[in-house]
């Protein structure tokens, strides 16, 4: 695969988006991640190799100037830059209702590689607000795997549907001219 | 380089000094905390905790104790919690035993003790790295290596704008809190503020993409497949032997206890 110089500008700057967009969403004291605008962003408007490759970006920088741990979270990345690309080529960003949908399928296959990595490599905490819902479930009798995927899905849902949301807004603001310089866009234009 | 390295220390968990980690090549360093990694994952619990503690005295005697104990005491006690309390007293096993109004289970902890000592080890192991080794020289080292400029780049330009685009983002946070933005105010609220903060940013980080391209087509930066590197962190044959045998003692030490089975 190689990538134009216009993509791997365009990724570079998603990676920041990424991580600052998670930093505003701490400032805000608000229980989600949204550290995926950059990674959906890049997956509409240059397809799904390069979304998958944000994600993976994204996480080992993280990983490398951060905190080590959200490098394991990277296969959760690429899956929802691949997913978000092949939701886009089907032509489900065109308006905010199908990226909110999109955001939504998107957390299903994120949930389904998250969940292992949660329960076998961290016991199925991540010392993180999702651990709450984690505690309730496995007090009222879940099974750790059960508990970990119901509240990874419900938090996973509401994030990812804000996520593409969030990302169909700042695309739908941007430039045509710079839209348009992306050819995989057009999947995506109403 | 320049502004890159001017970056230097700015956000990152590097800490400059002289110890023997930050005088080894990054691949160095990188290998030894894989082999740690590796070690750690076939330790008993006993072993991982002890492997913990060897690494947190290594990295005093590197200069960066306190720093490294700070940030895995912020990753390790929050999760630690969270790890005794489901698997010791809220999972239901066949040993939990009833006390009053909770029941703790020996081989939950038991279980909750290995994650957490192996989750620590290879924390702080990691840690040790990122903490001895400036991404740019490990950037530099991948250069001297052959690695392509392409993913210098994926690598090197995100943490050129991670600090001024984080330094806007505090910028926006504190002029919308003046026009009275309440950030400790309901979770509607502080939603409602999101795309307040979140859109300008995005769209700021968006705004010169043209620009950078056509720097970057200028300096004609694919032109070759390999980078000249100025300054490459040194290496010596000894350091390179090292490398190879532990990263066959690294793999070895995973298989052979699965061989052994």
């Amino acid at each position: 695969m190689t990538l134009e110089t216009r993509t791997l500008v365009l990724i570079s700057a998603a990676v920041v988006i990424n991580i600052v967009a998670g930093q505003v969403v701490r400032m805000l004291n608000i229980p989600l991640y949204l550290d995926s605008v950059g990674t959906v962003l890049v997956a509409v408007l240059a397809g799904p190799l390069a979304g998958g490759l944000t994600g993976l970006v994204t996480n080992l920088i993280w990983g490398l100037i951060l905190t080590p741990v959200a490098a394991a979270f990277a296969p959760v990345a690429i899956v929802t830059g691949l997913c978000a690309g092949w939701l886009a080529r089907a032509g489900w960003f065109k308006t905010w209702w199908q990226s909110l949908i999109s955001g939504v399928l998107i957390s299903i296959p994120s949930t389904i590689v998250a969940v292992p990595i949660i329960v076998f490599m961290f016991g199925g905490v991540t010392g993180g607000g999702p651990d709450y819902a984690v505690a309730y479930l496995a007090a009222v009798g879940s099974s750790i795997l059960k508990s970990v995927a119901f509240s990874n899905l419900g938090v996973n849902t509401v994030d990812k549907s804000l996520t593409a949301l969030v990302a169909f807004v700042v695309i739908s603001r941007l430039p045509i001219r710079l839209t348009t310089s992306y050819g995989f866009f057009a999947h995506s234009r109403a | 380089m320049a502004a890159w390295e001017s970056y230097a220390g700015k956000g990152l968990l590097f800490t400059p000094g002289a110890s023997v980690m930050h005088r080894a090549n990054p691949l160095t360093s990188l290998i030894v905390t894989l082999w740690a990694i590796s070690f750690a994952a076939i330790l008993p619990v006993a072993g991982t905790a002890l492997l913990t503690l060897a690494i947190i005295a290594f990295a005093f005697a590197c200069g960066i104790g306190p720093t490294t104990l700070k940030r895995l005491a912020i990753t390790m006690i929050p999760f630690g919690i969270a790890l005794f309390l489901v698997h010791g007293v809220l999972v239901h096993a066949p040993d939990s035993v009833r006390y009053g109004p909770v029941s703790l289970s020996r081989g939950g902890f038991h279980d909750a003790a290995v994650l957490f000592f192996r989750l620590a080890a290879m924390l702080a192991a990691s840690l040790l790295f990122v903490s001895t080794t400036h991404p740019s020289d490990m950037l530099k080292s991948l250069d001297a290596r052959g690695v392509s400029p392409v993913v210098s780049y994926l690598i090197a330009s995100p943490l050129l704008l991670l600090e001024p685009l984080s330094l806007r983002a505090k910028g926006i946070r504190d002029a919308q809190q003046a026009r009275g933005m309440d950030l400790s105010g309901s979770w509607r609220a502080r939603i409602g503020a999101l795309p307040a903060m979140l859109i300008p940013l995005i769209a700021l980080a968006l705004s010169d993409l043209d620009h950078r391209v056509l720097i970057l087509t200028g300096r004609a930066f694919r032109a070759h497949k390999r980078r000249t590197v100025l300054g490459a962190p040194p290496d010596d044959p000894g350091q390179m032997w090292f490398r190879r045998v532990l990263a066959v003692v690294a793999v070895a030490q995973l298989g052979v206890p699965l061989l052994w089975r």
